[in-house]
């Protein structure tokens, strides 16, 4: 009790100067992202005119309700083919000797450094109808007419889970690497057949992995913009590409700025549902 | 191991290499329905990798693992019916005490009454009814290893693996724990292949030893085996104090020989093996086997060697010299007090350090 009584003291001192010496950044922060939000948010109750009006235009007009429910479809979607894809080649990572692994990550890294627009593009090279993929496909005859790659969920999917999969791997990684593998191999000679071993040991020990990674991708992907826009038709609009449009296109200040508004609100939703869940302190 | 006895684990001829060391060389063992049966053995010696390749973790390079008589070393570690206890702490931090030790149970999908009352029988049997709802967090790790031990004998498996299941923990906690080990092991009357660097732990638990060295079984037999008639040098030194002296064979012979010690001085010595005369040998004796003299008369028949006493330790049921010898060599004697007439000796004091012949061992160098 008395040592941490004499710990505190100093502790807070400690805590005064590390906030002076973070002024400058939380004063950026102030400065580029606080006092805009705040602007933003005022004009989406304000623009055209004082009220929830544009709140309620977004909620009930069906179009705009389409365009919601198909940004969490495809971000949920988009969630759970890299949790599928991401979890093994994490595992992987923790299991490969150091050697190897290293050049797995550094693939992982080049493709992550590489311009998010000109991968992009790269995709729509690949899926149009006369692309590659549709050309091969049709060349050893397993299908006779081109398939509608882009335009659709498909390629929206495919374009974004490529581009998301690191997000997913690295808390996966760092989760699996913490787990003893003696944890396994007791519970292999307990008498766990390897799917049980996976079901109940490995997966619930990775469950911190998996909700950091599948938020991050979640919420990256709630607000994705450049690969759906590309890869996507109208049909598979997404809040961010709603944004730009009555921003840019119609200059539809107030209803941008809701839709933003209700983005955010959602995201932070999923944030404290998560904090509250595994606790706060365990975020990476 | 006598041929009645069935043997429920052999190791037939098994050797493991990883690149080119190699880890395990040519084991064989037996080990009988009820034994508890220590590997022991400094680290990389080889005999964890032994205890894995039992357990299904290791392939061996050649050899062979049978149990009742079959291998199984193409059975997987889940279906080998294998209880093991690791050195690290390796419960499933998510799972309570009672799942903890009802996972075995609950994966080979017994009725949750079986599982129930399995569960509470094993945690009487250690001594943690009351830790059930306990998380692995909450427990020290004395208690952990007990847990660890109850998870590995709630599905009655076949024997037991211990990997130095004790190493984590401090001293006193581990000598209650050996105790613990002990009785559970009367009481189960269960199998159990130990691996340990301790040999005091070894010679508390085991029913035989066995001492490995370089991936090879120097040796293999009860503790009194081992100490009495080690069968190499290394052994001689593995287990017990012991003290070393080079010499030289003065006369070969089947029986008895003579020895050169470094002075010059011939001893008469039982030879446990024949010996050229010529050949360089280590004489080794252990230190209670030395008795001190002030006079060459007193030494007796059999060999006695000038020495001077440079340290007496008074240590109540004995006392601890060292001693230098003519050559300046020092050795350790422990003479039991009470036993001899002569007071302690100080130090600086010349003395005659003097061995039956019959207590020594003769190895080849």
């Amino acid at each position: 009790m008395e040592s941490a009584k004499a710990f505190r003291v100093p502790r807070r001192a400690l805590w005064r100067a590390g906030a002076r010496e973070a002024s400058p950044a939380f004063l950026f922060l102030f400065l580029v992202f606080v006092v805009p939000l705040s602007s933003l948010l005022l004009r989406s109750v304000t623009d055209p005119v004082l009220g929830f009006g544009n709140y309620e235009h977004l909620l009930s007009d069906l179009t705009y309700g389409r365009v919601l429910l198909n940004t969490f479809m495809v971000a949920t979607v988009v969630t759970i083919v890299t949790l599928l894809l991401g979890y093994p080649v994490a595992w992987l990572l923790v299991i490969l000797p150091t050697r190897v692994s290293r050049w797995m990550l550094a693939i992982i890294l080049l493709s992550m450094w590489t311009n998010l627009v000109a991968r992009t593009y790269a995709w729509l090279v690949l899926f149009q109808r006369t692309g590659v993929i549709n050309r091969m496909l049709m060349e050893i005859g397993l299908i006779d007419t081109p398939i509608p790659l882009i335009g659709n969920l498909a390629g929206v999917t495919i374009g974004m889970t490529y581009i998301m999969l690191p997000f997913i791997v690295f808390p996966l990684q760092s989760s699996l690497a913490a787990i003893d593998p003696a944890i396994m191999q007791v519970a292999a000679i307990s008498g766990a057949r390897p799917y049980q071993v996976f079901f109940r040991v490995l997966l619930p020990l990775s469950l911190n992995g998996i909700c950091a990674g599948g938020l991050m991708v979640f919420v990256m992907a709630l607000g994705y913009y450049i690969t759906p826009a590309l890869l996507g038709g109208t049909s598979t609009m997404m809040l961010a590409e709603l944004i730009a449009v009555q921003v840019q296109s119609l200059l539809n200040w107030g209803l941008g700025s809701a839709a933003a508004f209700i983005l955010l609100a959602v995201t932070l939703a999923l944030y404290a549902l998560y904090a509250r869940g595994l606790g706060l302190g365990r975020i990476r | 191991m006598s041929g009645r006895a069935p043997c429920v684990v052999s190791l037939r001829n098994l050797v493991k290499r990883f690149g080119a060391t190699t880890a395990v060389d040519n084991v064989s063992l037996d080990v009988g329905e009820g034994e508890f049966l220590t590997f022991l053995g400094s680290s990389g010696s080889g005999k964890t990798t032994t205890l894995f390749i039992v357990a299904g973790f290791e392939d061996p390079t050649s050899g062979d693992v049978l149990v009742d008589g079959v291998s199984i070393l193409d059975v997987p570690p889940h279906l080998r019916n294998i209880g093991m206890v690791f050195q690290r702490y390796t419960l499933f931090p998510h799972l309570s005490v009672f799942e903890n030790v009802a996972f075995p149970l609950s994966v080979r999908r017994k009725p949750k009454a079986e599982i129930e009352a399995a569960v509470t029988d094993v945690l009487r049997l250690v001594r943690l009814e009351t830790y059930a709802d306990r998380r692995p967090n909450q427990l020290s790790g004395g208690q952990q290893q007990r847990v660890a031990l109850a998870r590995a004998l709630v599905y009655r498996p076949r024997f037991l693996l211990m990997d130095e299941p004790l190493a984590a923990l401090d001293k006193r906690l581990r000598e209650e724990i050996q105790g613990e080990i002990r009785r559970i092991h009367q009481e189960t009357g269960v199998t159990v292949l130990y691996v340990t660097h301790d040999q005091e732990e070894a010679l508390r638990l085991s029913d035989r030893i066995a001492v490995f060295s370089h991936g090879r079984i120097e040796q293999i037999g009860t503790g009194s085996d081992l100490y009495n008639a080690p069968r190499s040098a290394f052994v001689g030194g593995f287990i017990g104090n012991s003290n070393f002296i080079s010499c030289t064979v003065a006369e070969g012979g089947n029986d008895r020989c003579a020895i050169r010690m470094p002075s010059g001085q011939i001893c008469a010595i039982r030879g446990s093996s024949p010996m050229a005369t010529g050949q360089l040998v280590s004489l080794m004796i252990r230190p209670e086997r030395i008795g001190l003299s002030t006079t060459a008369s007193q030494a007796g028949p059999d060999c006695a060697i000038k020495v001077r006493i440079c340290e007496a330790t008074f240590l109540g049921e004995s006392v601890s010299y060292k001693v230098t010898t003519e050559w300046g060599q020092s050795l350790a004697i422990r003479e039991i007090t009470g036993k001899s007439q002569d007071v302690p000796l100080n130090s600086g004091v010349d003395a005659y350090a003097r061995w039956h012949s019959a207590d020594t061992h003769i190895f080849a160098t």
